[in-house]
């Protein structure tokens, strides 16, 4: 399937901004089963610099300093992107990926030496947003996973229990809520219960990252329209030593197919904002975000004139 | 016990077990012997007074070290002991060698760290060790330096080890401080105690700094003659804020804040008073995250936004480079003897303390075992409040540390506690022995590392506690190298830059440092100004003045509601509801810190603003300075003040204001950004007269009440002798006006001080560029020529029905005006920092 995502973010801000700098992780990463096939980004004003660099991560994250004054800034991003996950969500009922126990999963992490294992272990610690974790969570976590029962399906347990313990609210948290507020009101929006998640398998010892990206706007004829869709979401993957990584979406409790567009993945919300920045300002702001996906057709082979 | 002939130390030595003093064959080091002789030739009464010397010496130059929370607030001044310690020359080569391979092997490490990882992917280091440590910055990944070296400066903290060895216990990467300290340290005893060195040949400082200087200019990515280099320092509220400017003066280079710099088309400026200057290389003494709060932490205040970018496109040099703090990790410790022989193929030179990394099974095992005879760290936190001493918890608390250390072991590493070495220590008039660290630097050269021949020691703060920091109070000491043969071909302390020098000049003033020294001119013309007019008022209230006249009721009024007008402590005196205590009010306006335009609270403002400037100041300024404060703090103490006392304080404070101000003015040169603070003083004096006179002047009262407040606003000028002499007349109102507003040659009149901001501003960089005059000059020659088109006669006439002086009145709005204008275009023009940075998405984490 092929998807046109428009992220339009825009910013009005009361008094003119002299200057700014500001730092984006718009750019779709490509990973097995996606592929970005055509990325525009437009920016107003338009920027004095710009560059595009991948981070840490291996997301791409592109910087730009804006040096007019201006009072409104739009952040517009275009991808073209190719996603085909079936052959994927296929193997996940594979024995080596259904079969790993959450012990022996403890284990091979901790004895293979191999490159995809000592890279997913850095997701095994406390990250900015996920950390001193309080050990409600951590129990909350045990329930699902406990030792001799398979990751995979622990994993798909929680997700539905995140899905049914909590409440999508929209405006109750921001960036800054800890994640025990979160958890004792039991509301929250895609990117706290991606971080619940997050928290509660690394406490059991498995490697968990963060993904940032987005859903298929258009709800299929009598269904309702999936929560997430106006705004970038987010979701959870869970790393199985000798099967790979795998993803869950606690806010709809669905196992990420087709309708899923990874933009970038990291250790929690804070390695992978979609904008941020710097004004040099006084006053207020106001922000806007839409995201608008569709289905479209589009010639993948290479154009010839 | 060896023998030496002194008594008081024979009786030192009987006290110690590991000391400095006690060599191999416990025989007294022959050095020590000389050392103990030269004490002896002072003789410890003589020695004692020398002590307070220096005390006072360091006091007097401003040396202080400032401790957060510290209920004595800032500026808590340094101690240093009278007696240095001393190590020979031959163990320090071995030292010296030992923290130059230390520093290559850090160097190689931050470059695999934030490069190929090797360490990691081989296995040779755990990726936990390295990526729970808070300092492991993932937006420096492949960031890269164009110098030879990535890590510039290493810091070494040493101390000696029961077996007889200086071991090293810690490793300062980040922005190690207490280079200044050695450096004033050794200045200090070599003036206050000279002799102790007869017969002893100490190695000199001064090739080290060259080296440093060299580095600085070195590291500049562009290979010109004069790279811009700056002192970044997070701000007067730093703990070692004293030694950034004393490092910024001594070196020559400018003292900047994060709000002095801004990162614009991939290159690092400052701004200065002719605009934007791009920067080179900075010395930084700002921690690693809070330098770039674009990518950093959002809501630091005392980075540069988009810094980091500057640096990924090698357009200028960080000392050192951000990220460098995860090298400050005891996680490391464990494994640094693998990470030399991986790199090195070498066996370390020093021993390090023994160490576990909780991460790793059996060493989590032994720890837990043996949890109460070990010191407990978290890998990131050097600070006292996150170490665990085990052997002085009790079982609760070791219980809940257990409980920490299984959550998260690879957080925490234990170490061996080991007894140091004492050193002789002068207190209280006898030598003790006290435990001792020495902090010692390694500079990045072209071949490698060059090494301090000394370093900032430090004593315990009392005998057998061997918790050796600054920030708990302890004592420093001079550190001596000796026996080496000294370089003659090496030169004395000098920086002789190997390049020309520009000279410095008020194009290059930082904005930041300008601003503050027109603040600093505006509040002590305040400060000066308030004061008289206050001091006058007090003494017409107790009736000393004038011959002991006592003065009207109507006049007394008049000037109570000049007081609420010039400090603008509204409602005051003008308030709808009368004032019943006048004494009270007054006493409030002077001593009521929290009440804005109180005295105090200009003074205040004062103490800030001079405060963020000290790099600028000469010693004597230092000293007068010293005394302002101290009779304030003294006044603020005191419980029930009387007039009198009031009286005397301002009087005091007067004379101190106007010793101070003459000395700003012989100290500070006008390129190093004196004119601001003329220019900040003479509007603000001119701000105040005018205000003055609206409050006085311009309502016409009859013959003895004028004459009463005639004589006041004189008097409170300093003007009443100057008027006897040139109008030997009674006072009239005509004449008044002519000297306080009109009279240009005047000193103290309006008119004087418009034209001299006039040919103030005429220099600053902007006023220079064009044959139009700038907005803030148009101000000012624009109040100079009303001033000088006014007539005494217009001014001074009265309404007949209203008793108002209109004219008088409109011109002295107008000026009012058009100095607030002037104000504000000075400050839009050269001060633009005063932007204020927000975060487009506000986020915050704590640490």
């Amino acid at each position: 399937m092929i998807f046109q995502v428009i992220h339009k973010t825009t910013y009005k801000y009361d008094n003119f901004v002299s200057y700014c700098h500001n730092m984006a992780t718009l750019r779709p990463r490509d990973l097995s089963g996606q592929k970005l096939l055509d990325f525009k980004l437009d920016i107003e004003p338009s920027p004095s610099e710009i560059n595009e660099r991948t981070d840490f991560f291996g997301n791409y994250l592109t910087r730009f300093s804006i040096q007019e004054p201006h009072n409104e800034l739009i952040v517009s991003s275009k991808s073209i992107i190719e996603r085909d996950f079936n052959s994927i969500v296929a193997s996940y009922n594979s024995s080596n990926c259904r079969m790993v126990t959450m012990s022996s999963a403890i284990d091979q992490l901790k004895t293979q030496l191999t490159a995809d294992c000592l890279n997913a272990r850095q997701y095994l610690l406390e990250s900015p947003l996920i950390r001193k974790v309080s050990p409600v969570i951590k129990n909350y976590g045990t329930e699902s996973f406990q030792p001799n029962r398979s990751v995979f399906d622990a994993a798909k347990e929680l997700m539905q229990r995140i899905f049914t313990d909590f409440k999508f609210v929209p405006g109750f948290s921001d960036v800054a809520t800890p994640l025990h507020e979160v958890f004792e009101e039991r509301k929250g929006v895609c990117q706290d219960f991606a971080q619940i998640a997050i928290a509660c398998i690394r406490l059991v010892g498995l490697p968990a990252r963060y993904m940032s990206g987005y859903i298929e706007t258009i709800p299929p004829a009598g269904q309702e329209k999936l929560i997430g869709a106006d705004a970038s979401h987010a979701w959870f993957s869970i790393f199985i030593p000798g099967f790979g990584w795998v993803d869950f979406d606690p806010t709809n409790n669905l196992i990420p197919e087709n309708q899923h567009l990874v933009v970038a993945w990291g250790r929690d919300y804070y390695d992978v904002p979609p904008l941020k920045g710097v004004i040099y300002s006084n006053g207020k702001n106001e922000m806007n975000v839409s995201v608008d996906i569709r289905e479209i057709e589009y010639d993948t082979q290479p154009q010839t004139k | 016990m060896p023998e030496i002939n002194d008594i008081p130390c024979n009786e030192y030595l009987k006290e110690c077990e590991n000391d400095e003093v006690v060599g191999a064959n416990n025989s007294i080091n022959p050095h020590w012997d000389i050392l103990f002789k030269n004490v002896q030739n002072i003789g410890y009464a003589a020695l004692d007074s020398r002590q307070s010397d220096l005390n006072w010496y360091l006091s007097e130059n401003g040396v202080t070290y400032n401790v957060y929370n510290d209920p004595n607030g800032l500026n808590r001044p340094w101690n240093l002991n009278a007696i240095p310690s001393i190590v020979e020359a031959r163990e320090w080569e071995t030292i010296e060698k030992g923290i130059q391979q230390r520093a290559e092997l850090f160097n190689l490490i931050l470059k695999d760290l934030y490069g190929k990882r090797e360490l990691i992917k081989k296995g040779i280091v755990p990726q936990e060790v390295i990526y729970s440590h808070r300092g492991f910055i993932r937006q420096c990944d492949q960031i890269e330096y164009t110098t030879a070296k990535q890590l510039q400066i290493y810091a070494a903290d040493i101390a000696r080890g029961p077996d007889g060895r200086m071991w090293i216990y810690s490793d300062r990467t980040q922005a190690p401080s207490g280079m200044g300290y050695a450096l004033e340290n050794r200045l200090t005893i070599g003036r206050v105690l000279p002799e102790l060195s007869n017969g002893i040949e100490v190695s000199r400082l001064s090739s080290f700094f060259q080296h440093f200087d060299n580095l600085l200019i070195d590291a500049s990515p562009r290979k010109i003659d004069s790279p811009t280099i700056v002192v970044l320092t997070p701000g007067p509220l730093n703990e070692t804020y004293f030694e950034h400017a004393y490092l910024a003066s001594h070196m020559g280079y400018p003292l900047v804040q994060g709000n002095d710099l801004v990162a614009r088309d991939g290159y690092l400026w400052m701004k200065s008073l002719k605009g934007l200057k791009q920067v080179d290389v900075v010395l930084r003494r700002v921690d690693d995250l809070y330098t770039d709060p674009l990518e950093l932490r959002e809501d630091s205040q005392l980075g540069v936004p988009g810094l980091l970018e500057v640096v990924r496109q090698k357009h200028v040099s960080i000392l050192n480079p951000i990220g460098s703090r995860v090298l400050e990790n005891p996680g490391l410790i464990p494994f640094i003897p693998g990470i030399a022989k991986y790199f090195l193929n070498e066996k370390l030179i020093l021993p390090q303390v023994a160490s576990w990394w909780c991460g790793q099974e059996k060493e989590r095992k032994y720890v837990l075992d043996h949890l109460s005879e070990l010191i407990v760290r978290l890998i990131d936190r050097p600070f006292n409040d996150s170490v665990f001493y085990g052997y002085e918890m009790n079982p609760q608390d070791l219980q809940l540390l257990r409980a920490q250390i299984l959550e998260r072991p690879y957080r925490f590493v234990a170490q061996e506690r080991i007894g140091f070495s004492t050193t002789p220590t002068f207190i209280n008039q006898k030598l003790e022995p006290r435990n001792m660290a020495v902090r010692t630097f390694g500079i990045a050269t072209k071949n490698g590392y060059e090494i301090m021949p000394g370093g900032l020691a430090r004593v315990a703060p009392g005998i057998g506690n061997s918790i050796v920091t600054n920030q708990t109070g302890g004592l420093s000491k001079d550190f001596w190298v000796v026996g080496k043969e000294p370089d003659d071909h090496k030169a004395r302390f000098s920086l002789a830059r190997p390049t020309n020098t520009i000279e410095a000049s008020l194009d290059d003033l930082p904005s930041l440092t300008a601003e503050n020294l027109f603040w600093a001119g505006r509040y002590v013309g305040r400060a000066l100004s308030t004061s008289r007019f206050l001091r006058m008022v007090l003494k017409q209230m107790s009736f000393t003045n004038f011959n002991e006249r006592k003065p009207t009721e109507k006049s007394l009024d008049v000037l109570f509601r000049a007081v609420t007008n010039m400090t603008c402590t509204f409602p005051g005196f003008v308030g709808d509801e009368p004032i019943e205590n006048p004494v009270k009010e007054i006493y409030s306006v002077i001593l009521d810190a929290d009440r804005d335009g109180s005295l105090a609270h200009t003074m205040n403002m004062f103490f800030n603003a001079y405060f963020s400037i000290r790099n600028l100041w000469s010693s004597d300024m230092w000293r007068v300075f010293g005394r302002i404060n101290t009779i304030w703090s003294e006044i603020e103490s005191e419980g029930n003040v009387t007039t009198r006392r009031l009286i005397q304080v301002l009087d005091q404070l007067i004379t101190r204001l106007i010793a101070f101000m003459g000395l700003v003015e012989e100290s500070i040169l006008i390129d190093q950004g004196l004119l601001l603070y003329f220019v900040g003083l003479q509007l603000e004096l001119s701000n105040l007269n005018i205000s003055k006179c609206r409050s006085l002047l311009v309502v016409k009262y009859d013959g003895q009440v004028e004459y009463e407040i005639l004589e006041s606003l004189l008097n409170s000028h300093e003007s009443l002798t100057i008027y006897r002499h040139s109008y030997r007349s009674y006072i009239k109102i005509e004449n008044v006006i002519d000297l306080i507003l009109l009279d240009q040659k005047y000193p103290r009149s309006v008119a004087y001080r418009f034209n001299r901001l006039n040919k103030d501003l005429a220099v600053l960089p902007q006023s220079s560029a064009s044959h139009e005059l700038t907005n803030y000059e148009k101000s000012i020659f624009s109040g100079f020529s009303k001033l000088r088109l006014a007539t005494r006669d217009e001014l001074s006439r009265a309404e007949e029905e209203t008793s108002i002086r209109e004219n008088l009145d409109q011109l002295l709005s107008e000026l009012s005006d058009l100095l607030f204008k002037a104000s504000m275009s000075i400050t839009t023009t050269y001060f633009s920092h005063s932007y204020q940075q927000n975060q487009l998405v506000n986020q915050s984490f704590d640490e």
